[in-house]
């Protein structure tokens, strides 16, 4: 009995074939980088919804300056009391100021410049701090006086520098311009210098250079991938910061001269209407928070969207 | 493996290299490796083991021209390669000798393709003709590993450990090299892929003549890969010999009680083993001082003049040992 259960036959038994490559196969589907930051982005409503006011306020604010072509130096119904201080209706969306400009007409005009202002500096500052920074964490030599003058320039008071400049270059955008980048990129540069420091010793660096890989390649290859993510997250703060700061040049009468439409000096005028003319005070302002807070969030959600831990 | 080492092409040699590193204190310098002396055979696979911290890195990482060696110098192919060299030399040093690393996804850049990983080499030295020719190379190599052409545009993370360890031979075989530098290369791994990557770095070495010098630290896995044993302790090499001779008649005090550590899959011999613990203190340091002496063929041992008798007395001890076994 037991015998039987034990004999095998051969011919009931065949070999089964096996395929060593396909057990290397990956199912997933394909990935990639930017799309996936993408996918991320747009999954959050309030992320979308933040997006839309934003683009719509930066579109505004740079086409409708130029098609209401207002000039400060310009002011058609000055010597018409009836435009002055109107409250805001139909016909005056945003009611209109001391010299009966249509209120409107000035906040984007305003917002125009700082945005041109806060995005040429953002630019102009990452690019030269990126750079530098990404040299500096590498050079174990540049970092020596790299660091001599990160402190000195680090320690120079802001305004007070950019009362000497103002005065010295004379008002306008170009010196604005200047005189936020002057000091802004070291401490970009220091930031990324950190960044690259974390890294720079990493194994597959090491791996990197036994391949023979150049110091440029490197940073361009193996370290900026790496920090899209923190300089996105930078941007996203630098701007509402430079715009900010854009408008409190202006109002300490140290930014943009008398010919150009600014949000600060519009402010620092109003506030002078605070009690009878409250609108003038808060509209400007509301719209320049506005601005900074949705430029603000979109930076943050892109910073984040940016970071491959989130793409799973 | 034959004893006549005399009438084989020696590949590597390290001769005296002391590696040292600041430690802040300008007067104290850390020395990390300490009169590092060896020959390793063109096409062998030399075994470099010790525990963490003893050294075994650090030596690895200076033939690589990672670490400086503040005496000594290290040949490669009859030529000097350590300390200032040309930058032709240079470059020809990081074509012919290349490292496979320990942590497998550390050691591969996740913000880049499988493609560009592997082409890294090819790229750095425009050892491509044409972009197809480049694709093929990169092809080639991938199926060499046991991985697919497809894998080429994905990232590091959408592969096991195993697999990114492959990409990892991928990356230092596509440069054609003649000395590997494999840096504890199973140590991450999963006990179960192990032996696959192992495998792998032998049927690399048979088709390509390569030469290893293999960093480990589990000695099972040393006897099975290696030609030749170096066993490291604090910076020093204190044993050097054939794998076989160095398992059968291990004669520093270091090396026995290293290899009473090895675990043995049968619980009988596990329940019964005695741990031997290392103790420096039974080295004898009077005398002239010790350095490495060839007390067999082949077989050297780290001890000063008076210690030799010692030595000598044990290995015939242990000879006369296996002879009454194999009776």
């Amino acid at each position: 009995m037991e015998e039987k259960v034990l004999e095998t036959r051969s011919d009931l038994f065949e070999f089964a074939s096996f395929d060593e490559f396909e057990s290397e196969h990956i199912a997933a589907p394909q990935y990639s980088y930017w799309k996936s930051v993408w996918r991320t982005f747009v999954k959050n409503k309030f992320t979308v919804a933040v997006s839309i006011v934003m683009i719509i306020l930066v579109l505004f604010a740079l086409i409708q300056p130029s098609v209401s072509g207002y000039d400060p130096l310009i002011a058609p119904n000055v010597t018409n009391p009836e435009m002055r201080f109107l409250r805001p209706s139909a016909e005056h969306i945003f009611g209109t100021d001391n010299v009966g400009n249509e209120v409107f007409d000035v906040v984007w005009a305003g917002a125009r410049n700082s945005i041109i202002i806060s995005f040429v500096c953002t630019a102009i500052t990452m690019i030269l701090g990126v750079t530098i920074g990404a040299i500096w964490g590498f050079s174990k030599k540049m970092d020596k006086w790299m660091l001599e003058v990160y402190n000195v320039v680090a320690n120079v008071p802001f305004l007070l520098l950019a009362m000497i400049l103002s005065y010295v270059m004379g008002a306008g955008m170009g010196t604005l311009i200047f005189v936020m980048c002057v000091t802004e990129w070291i401490f970009v540069a220091f930031f990324i210098r950190t960044q690259v420091m974390i890294i720079r010793d990493r194994e597959y660096n090491l791996a990197s250079k036994c391949l023979g890989t150049s110091t440029w390649t490197m940073i361009k290859n193996n370290i900026l991938p790496y920090l899209i993510s923190v300089i996105m997250t930078y941007v996203s703060r630098m701007i509402p910061s430079l715009i900010s700061y854009e408008v409190f040049l202006s109002y300490m009468g140290l930014g943009l001269g008398v010919t150009k439409a600014s949000l600060g000096r519009m402010i620092s005028i109003y506030t002078s209407y605070m009690n009878g003319y409250p609108h003038l005070f808060w509209i400007p302002v509301i719209v320049l928070a506005l601005l900074s807070i949705s430029l603000y969030i979109v930076g943050q959600k892109l910073a984040d969207a940016a970071d491959p831990r989130t793409h799973m | 493996m034959s004893n006549n080492a005399a009438d084989r092409e020696v590949i590597l040699s390290i001769r005296h290299v002391d590696i040292s590193f600041d430690t802040g204190n300008k007067k104290k310098k850390f020395v990390a490796v300490k009169d590092a002396n060896f020959d390793i055979y063109k096409g062998e696979t030399f075994a470099l083991v010790g525990e963490s911290g003893s050294g075994k890195t650090t030596l690895g990482r200076a033939i690589l021209r990672i670490n400086p060696c503040s005496a000594g110098e290290i040949l490669f192919e009859g030529k000097r390669i350590s300390g200032k060299i040309s930058k032709e030399e240079d470059r020809n040093v990081v074509r012919s000798i290349q490292m496979i690393f320990q942590d497998p996804a550390a050691s591969l850049n996740e913000r880049a393709t499988i493609e560009y990983c592997v082409s890294e080499g090819l790229y750095n030295f425009h050892l491509y003709d044409s972009e197809e020719d480049r694709i093929a190379k990169v092809d080639k190599a991938l199926i060499d590993v046991g991985l697919l052409p497809e894998h080429k545009s994905r990232y590091p993370h959408e592969f096991s450990g195993g697999q990114r360890q492959r990409v990892g031979i991928a990356r230092a075989m596509i440069m054609d090299p003649k000395f590997i530098v494999a840096d504890e290369p199973i140590s991450a791994l999963d006990v179960s892929i192990r032996a696959q990557v192992l495998n792998l770095m032998n049927k690399l070495q048979a088709e390509k003549q390569l030469t290893y010098l293999f960093i480990a630290h589990d000695l099972s896995v040393v006897r099975f890969i290696a030609d030749r044993i170096a066993v490291i302790h604090l910076g020093r090499i204190v044993e050097i010999a054939d794998s076989e001779t160095l398992f059968e008649y291990p004669l520093h005090p270091y090396t026995v009680s290293l290899l009473s550590a090895v675990p043995m899959p049968d619980p009988v011999v596990e329940r019964t083993r005695r741990h031997k613990v290392y103790d420096p203190s039974v080295l004898d340091q009077s005398g002239a001082p010790a350095e490495m002496r060839e007390i067999r063929p082949g077989h050297f041992v780290l001890a000063t003049e008076n210690e030799l008798p010692k030595y000598e007395a044990r290995i015939k001890k242990l000879e006369e040992e296996l002879a009454q076994r194999t009776q």
